[in-house]
């Protein structure tokens, strides 16, 4: 029951109601059991569909009378001559208008509409599928200007921002597409000359209407349409466990997708494992080798991962004396966390920046455009905008309250983003990030190579499974956070120190996952609950015995 | 010119603690009025009606109060001959009745009432070529039907009677650019379809698929100024929306992203104080389907006078926990 006000009444009313009600109900109940017995009995005759449309016209999501309904029609078919069939569809479609009118939710009515439009005679066979084939791009042009009109007339139209979102890629797709998109692969690229007209349709109705969300969603789609391609973004290999370890830029369940390992020309049968249990689908991979086939630091090995089913594969080769190798395409080259902009882009999302900055003058409170902004800075250059986008979180937490959680993440998100580039930059396997707010933690398979990382300072609730995919930590600094659990830190062979100084651990149970990593020696946990627990030193001797360096 | 926004004002009398024993009353006495006009023309959702009625009452722990004998019977007198489960009595089977039939045997653990390997058959015998799934045999094809086949398939354990990949290809055919879902390739997004749809690759274990981070900023748009959500840009809040809204934040792992105390503020306003139950929104009448929906959504902002609901079945946790279901959720 939706939006029915509840009205008081007097007791009279009350009274006169219920005598209604019960004469409405013997009305119901008889034209109910008399179609029920109908259909029972086989009848398909015009009486019964005479009464189940009665029935039907007050209550049109009685979905079993719209079947009987369509049995009787299909009946009528059999018996019927052709033109008098085209009348009785054509009386219950204009039976539908009338159905829908009065209540235009029921997906009862919409679904038999389909069903009558299906079987009214038309043009078969060859001839209207080339007629088909025609008319296709002539009514998605007609379909694409319908939603011009609509947005013309009032831009807050979320339908038709939407409608466009699934024209334009059909119209206007990406230059570099082999095959036309259709609606079943669903591609989002918009070839460039579009995609400038709309960002000026787009910025005519935020212009007009500030506050009117559905431009700017739209908006958002039209700036980051980039998808990462599907590849092997990394192949790690340390003779120490001699492991092997595979990144791939989405997450696949490296069980089902063919993955192939070959040492040194031999293919070799291992056992894949993500870096948690927890996890089906993984951007990484760990396996071992059969023991001594790499730990011989004398040898030379080329290793090779082929993704079978896509027929990638990537090389990584571990020279004599080295007890690590790595190959991989770094961050920096691939434009990680910035849309797919060519330069000519890039000065037209500077005069977008520019726009928006303009209407933030007339609207210095408008979180659509704030937010908008941050993420034209990001494609720009986020490194160098780094301060402003701080400084327009802010904002947003301020004006925006009761979203503050989802600007406190996004920021930590281009935060860590902007981190894994200077990383990139520098070329050091360290990665810091204390006191930068950051609420959560992500792009960790980006952190597979980090062997020294600080994430102090900041107001992290956990250390979430995902940080299992740092295989190469030896030293992890979280002090002064609020860091409950510690999923993560599961089966990280190097990880020799460990400090979460200041922060909320308050079970003996909690520090549990730490008992997977073989090579912890220093583990700070002054500061937390849990060093209240009565024989703490003890248990955590017996728990955690390769622990030398305790400090609670 | 500017965008109104479309939302309500709670009245500073409205209610603002948990009427628990009014709600279980309502729910109580609602089947004993068979008679009722209203209730005679809901009939062709009557199946949905029970789980509706019967979870909420489970979630509140008054369980018991329910007749079992009553309903279960009704429920084996609702199987035919393919299968499929209908509504009513008299009614067709459907593949939305046959979900919230298997869900109600699955609370009262008595799967045996109904032939389930027909059941399977049944759900099996929907999937279409390309995936999707048909409600009946009519043939309406909606991302809310491949979600009940999964559902219902999984609580019977069954799930591999189906394509699972080929019914996770059509889903995500439905995925829109604001990562939300629809009903069918191109069809706008709205949250009802998106609980559906995250449930969907929850159960199949797919939600890597999901860009959690643009559907959740869609989903936390959703709230209003009142503290309620609505199913889609520019509309009125709503206690259910609240929950699709809601339960498809808490499954992609983003339910942090909305202010929850203001959302607990706006189900509570939505109660009526003399008769029990949940409206869609402050003022209006009251039904069962609110009902559960208020209690379950403040069982996911963590009341702790309400048992644990799951996300992606809206069940008790204690129920999947007893049939070892565990679905996906992201953290």
């Amino acid at each position: 029951m939706h939006g029915r006000v509840k009205l008081k009444s007097t007791a009279q009313q009350e009274e006169e109601k219920k005598k209604e009600r019960e004469k409405k109900l013997k009305v119901y109940k008889a034209a109910r059991d008399a179609c029920f017995s109908k259909r029972k009995e086989g009848t398909m005759d015009v009486e019964a569909l005479q009464l189940t449309q009665q029935l039907l016209s007050s209550n049109p999501d009685f979905a079993t009378l719209w079947n009987y309904r369509r049995e009787i029609l299909l009946h009528q078919e059999t018996v019927r001559a052709e033109e008098e069939v085209q009348k009785v569809y054509e009386e219950e479609l204009s039976f539908l208008e009338g159905c829908l009118k009065v209540n235009p939710k029921s997906y009862g009515s919409w679904h038999h509409r389909g069903w009558v439009s299906s079987r009214i005679p038309g043009p078969t066979g060859a001839e209207s599928w080339a007629c088909a084939t025609a008319a296709w791009r002539w009514t998605t042009e007609t379909e694409l200007q319908f939603t011009d009109r609509l947005i013309g007339s009032n831009f807050s139209n979320y339908s038709s921002w939407h409608y466009r979102s699934t024209l334009l890629p059909l119209l206007h797709p990406q230059a570099h597409e082999r095959d036309p998109p259709s609606p079943s692969t669903h591609s989002h690229s918009v070839c460039e000359e579009q995609l400038l007209k709309e960002y000026e349709l787009v910025q005519n109705a935020f212009f007009t209407d500030p506050n009117d969300q559905s431009a700017w969603f739209y908006y958002r789609w039209l700036l980051g349409r980039a998808e990462r391609e599907e590849m092997i973004s990394c192949v790690y290999v340390s003779r120490e466990g001699e492991r092997l370890i595979v990144a791939f830029s989405r997450p696949v369940n490296a069980l089902s997708v063919g993955l192939l390992l070959v040492v040194d020309g031999q293919p070799l049968n291992v056992d894949w494992r993500s870096a948690h249990p927890r996890f089906r689908h993984s951007p990484v991979w760990i396996c071992e080798l059969p023991p001594g086939t790499i730990s011989d630091s004398s040898n030379e090995h080329n290793l090779t991962v082929h993704w079978t089913q896509r027929h990638i594969h990537r090389d990584c080769a571990l020279y004599t004396g080295r007890s690590e190798s790595w190959c991989r395409d770094s961050a920096t080259d691939q434009e990680l966390f910035r849309s797919d902009l060519s330069v000519e882009k890039t000065s037209v999302l500077q005069s977008e920046l520019q726009s928006c900055t303009q209407l933030l003058e007339l609207e210095p409170q408008n979180k659509w455009c704030v937010l908008t902004i941050v993420l034209l800075m990001r494609a720009l250059d986020p490194l160098g905008y780094e301060r402003e986008t701080l400084a327009h979180f802010e904002t947003l937490k301020d004006v925006d309250s009761m979203r503050s959680s989802y600007y406190s993440d996004l920021c930590s998100k281009f935060m860590i983003e902007n981190t894994i580039l200077k990383m990139e930059y520098a070329e050091v396997r360290v990665f810091s990030l204390s006191g930068k707010k950051l609420t959560t933690l992500c792009h960790l398979d980006q952190l597979l190579l980090v062997t020294h990382i600080n994430i102090s300072s900041n107001q992290l609730q956990t250390l979430p499974p995902q940080f299992a995919m740092l295989q190469c930590l030896e030293v992890l600094e979280a002090d002064d956070n609020v860091i409950e659990s510690l999923y993560g830190l599961y089966h990280l062979p190097r990880l020799e120190e460990v400090s979460l100084k200041n922060n909320q651990i308050s079970r003996i149970s909690d520090l549990k996952p730490l008992t997977t990593c073989p090579k912890l020696t220093r583990l700070d946990l002054r500061g937390n609950p849990v060093t209240q627990t009565a024989n703490l030193q003890s248990e955590l001797a017996q728990l955690l015995p390769s622990v030398t360096d305790l400090l609670l | 010119m500017g965008t109104q926004v479309k939302d309500v004002v709670l009245k500073p009398d409205a209610p603002n603690t948990l009427l628990l024993d009014k709600h279980a009353d309502y729910i109580a006495a609602y089947g004993s009025k068979k008679d009722d006009y209203e209730y005679t023309l809901s009939e062709y959702l009557r199946m949905s009606g029970i789980y509706w009625g019967l979870t909420v009452m489970d979630l509140m722990g008054q369980l018991h109060r329910m007749n079992r004998e009553e309903i279960t019977t009704f429920i084996r007198a609702c199987q035919h001959e393919c299968g499929g489960v209908s509504a009513s009595i008299g009614h067709d089977p459907h593949l939305l009745y046959t979900l919230s039939a298997v869900q109600i045997l699955s609370l009262y653990n008595d799967l045996s009432v109904i032939d389930v390997n027909k059941v399977v058959e049944y759900v099996k015998g929907l999937q279409q070529e390309d995936g999707s799934f048909a409600g009946d045999k009519w043939g309406e094809i909606d991302t809310r039907f491949s979600f009940c086949a999964v559902a219902t398939l999984a609580l019977l354990g069954k799930l591999d009677a189906i394509n699972v990949d080929r019914a996770v290809e059509f889903v995500l055919s439905c995925m829109n650019f604001d990562g939300g879902f629809g009903c069918r390739p191109g069809s706008e997004s709205h949250a009802g379809q998106i609980y559906c749809c995250t449930g969907f690759l929850s159960i199949t274990g797919q939600l890597h698929q999901v860009n959690a981070d643009l559907l959740g900023w869609w989903l936390c748009e959703r709230q209003l100024p009142s503290g309620g959500l609505n199913g889609r840009p520019e509309k009125l809040p709503d206690v259910c929306y609240s929950w699709w809204v809601l339960a498809s934040l808490k499954i992609i792992g983003r339910i942090h992203w909305i202010d929850k105390s203001k959302l607990r503020s706006f189900i509570l306003a939505c109660q009526d104080e003399e008769t029990g139950g949940f409206a869609d929104r402050p003022g209006d009448m009251v039904d069962p389907f609110h009902t559960l929906f208020g209690i379950a959504g403040l069982s996911l902002l963590g009341d702790e006078q309400i048992k644990a609901v799951n996300p992606v079945f809206c069940m008790p946790e204690d129920v999947l926990q007893r049939i070892g279901l565990h679905p996906e959720i992201l953290n």
